[in-house]
């Protein structure tokens, strides 16, 4: 598996950069993984959607339909590209330390 | 360099790749797209990825073997694959399909109608190994020298002989994962031999006997389903709380304000949707349940693991976990008591449910299972549902087969005749029916999204339809036409979304793409707004 690796972060991603091991995740993970996403500084509205993410991750196992996610968190899902470019799925799933979407979606 | 004329034999080669993916041969797509330079780039694998995995066939990695780390470790897959093969051909352990392989396997005129058939052969302009009967050739001769008696001794004296080391194996896994079972070549066989089972059979000794699958197919795919419930990861709770978010959406664009039927024993019908549906495509879920509650159908949608997703991808690489997932779906309906099951817009759901698990659903597992596309065509003729075409006029429509409904089930018309009576501007694409082309994403293809496999798959795989997509729409293709494909099937649709984003052809054309129970809502006048959204998902 390759290692992603920046400052003090050391996790084991997979081949589109997601966490391995979600248990690892931390505030510092978060960080680190928003730099492959382009993302340089993580900002309120980033981590209301990365904590929501997490949440109705922690409570269901699945990440949330994306018109829930915009709808809880109050953000379009132009806002929501702005924020990750490449989207709620491949980009905010991924700094939130969220497992790859599987399935047909 | 790989020399010209490959032969099966080349496949154990030790060293280099067996074939080059040379773009400027492939077959040229139409305006706006005449340029190679609009086309994505199938891009190399990166040294890193080369040094892990095993890409010595043409170059992609779909599966990403894991290259052996020794010579014992080798001879331990090369066993294994042996004595697998041979079990292809026993009755006791391939009672499926064995009568069709065999058959296969004895006959082939070597005619190559399959090959002008084959949308991966044709449109590479004729990659020698991507032709049909060069996989089943292979399959053959491995065939006559290790299954028949004798073999070995005939095989050496027939000059079609073969050798099998790990080289060979790592490009045959490969090779079986280039081709989409459209089973395009199997319709066209004038003597009835079926090159694409040859490819399943394969991928299910891979699977079974050898433990090489697919990660998004086996591990994430249909083993998280029989734990989790479904290939998406939902669970029970995660299914149920997407439902209540369905009925706020469907209630706050609609005005329809009713609870969806989840659970209710002893409804007619038991629908089952693919889960990929709820999170990536809500609108269908949410447009079959406004249909069925406007006609007044007694049906159910269920929470039961399993009951909520109506995948089935064993039917794409392994016997065994395709009748783990058929029996379960029949046991969730057995639970309800209902009469029948209904499938959504997913084709492989219908053809594992309903075709290919038939012959283990004997005695009171034997419940009816239907199309969606038949209810939904009764219930448009039956007049319950107050509809006006003409809300569907400001756009084209065309209709993308779903291989698994169409060519290889036979339901041909129903679909169509819903869209002659809600679409006034439905037009054909050429080939149609059940000589369509597949979308490129069929198998699992449009769920495999390793290495530079999505390449491939935009640029090979997908690029008979995307021709198709664009000649149909030829006369109106600017963007100030608007223009929908209607792909009744969520594996499709996911390959027709990739291939519109890789070719950037919501910008540049205005071509959207959705299910076709959103065009039925869409043309209901109990409905005060548009149903479909013009907007790119």
């Amino acid at each position: 598996m390759p290692i992603f690796e920046l400052g003090e972060v050391k996790i084991q991603v997979d081949e589109d950069g997601f966490m391995e091991e979600p248990e690892a995740w931390n505030d510092a993970v978060a960080r680190a993984l928003a730099t492959t996403e382009g993302v340089a500084e993580l900002s309120e509205n980033h981590w209301k959607v990365i904590h929501y993410l997490r949440d109705y991750y922690a409570k269901f196992g699945i990440a949330p339909m994306i018109r829930k996610l915009c709808k809880e968190s109050g953000f379009s899902l132009k806002e929501i590209y702005e924020m990750f470019p490449s989207g709620p799925a491949k980009g905010a799933c991924k700094v939130a330390g969220l497992a790859k979407p599987t399935g047909c979606v | 360099m790989t020399k010209k004329n490959i032969t099966p034999g080349d496949m154990a080669r030790q060293n280099g790749q067996l074939a080059d993916l040379d773009q400027s041969k492939f077959l040229p797509l139409p305006p706006p797209y005449d340029k190679l330079e609009l086309e994505p780039k199938i891009k190399p694998l990166t040294a890193e990825q080369k040094e892990r995995y095993e890409c010595s066939l043409d170059g992609v990695s779909a599966v990403m073997i894991p290259k052996p780390k020794s010579e014992e470790e080798k001879k331990v897959l090369v066993d294994k694959f042996l004595s697998g093969l041979k079990k292809l051909f026993n009755r006791e352990d391939n009672w499926t399909f064995l009568q069709a392989l065999v058959l296969t396997m004895e006959y082939c005129a070597k005619c190559q109608t399959c090959s002008n058939a084959c949308p991966i052969y044709q449109q590479t302009g004729g990659m020698e190994i991507y032709r049909p009967t060069y996989r089943s050739e292979i399959m053959r001769r491995l065939y006559k020298k290790y299954v028949k008696p004798g073999g070995r001794f005939l095989s050496a004296l027939s000059g079609d002989n073969i050798d099998v080391n790990w080289e060979m194996i790592a490009r045959l896994i490969e090779l079986t994962y280039r081709c989409t079972l459209c089973r395009r070549c199997a319709q066209t066989c004038p003597i009835g031999a079926d090159n694409g089972l040859v490819t399943h059979e394969l991928r299910k000794l891979f699977s079974q006997e050898m433990g090489i699958t697919v990660k998004q197919l086996h591990e994430v795919g249909s083993v998280q389903h029989i734990q989790k419930g479904s290939s998406t990861g939902m669970t029970p709770a995660g299914f149920t709380d997407n439902v209540e978010f369905m009925e706020d959406e469907v209630k706050e664009r609609t005005g329809m304000d009713f609870k969806w039927p989840v659970d209710k024993a002893g409804a007619d019908v038991l629908l089952i949707h693919n889960a990929g549906e709820f999170l990536a495509w809500p609108e269908n879920p949410e447009a079959f349940a406004i249909i069925l509650e406007a006609a007044g159908i007694s049906y159910t949608l269920s929470s039961d693991l399993i009951g909520y997703d109506g995948v089935n991808y064993g039917l794409w690489y392994d016997d065994v976990q395709l009748a783990r997932v058929a029996l379960k779906h029949i046991e969730t309906a057995k639970k309800l008591g209902v009469k029948k099951i209904v499938i959504g817009e997913c084709g492989h759901s219908h053809k594992a449910l309903t075709v290919i698990a038939d012959r283990i659903l004997t005695g009171d597992y034997n419940i009816p299972r239907e199309s969606s596309f038949t209810l939904l065509n009764e219930i448009v003729k039956s007049g319950r549902l107050k509809l006006d075409k003409s809300r569907n006029e400001e756009f084209y429509v065309t209709l993308h087969d779903p291989c698994n409904v169409v060519r290889l089930m036979g339901i041909v018309e129903p679909q169509r005749e819903i869209l002659r009576a809600v679409a006034p501007r439905f037009r054909e694409m050429e080939p149609h029916g059940v000589h369509n082309y597949c979308c490129g994403g069929g198998s699992g293809f449009a769920i495999m999204p390793n290495t530079n496999f999505p390449d491939w798959r935009h640029t090979v795989a997908g690029r008979a339809k995307m021709k198709q997509i664009l000649d149909v729409y030829q006369d109106v293709i600017g963007p100030e036409y608007k223009k929908y494909v209607c792909a009744p099937c969520s594996n499709c649709k996911g390959q027709i979304r990739e291939l519109f984003n890789a070719y950037g052809v919501f910008e540049r054309c205005n071509i959207l793409y959705g299910g076709l129970v959103e065009l039925i809502v869409n043309a209901m006048t109990d409905i005060k707004e548009p149903f479909l959204t013009w907007e790119w998902h």
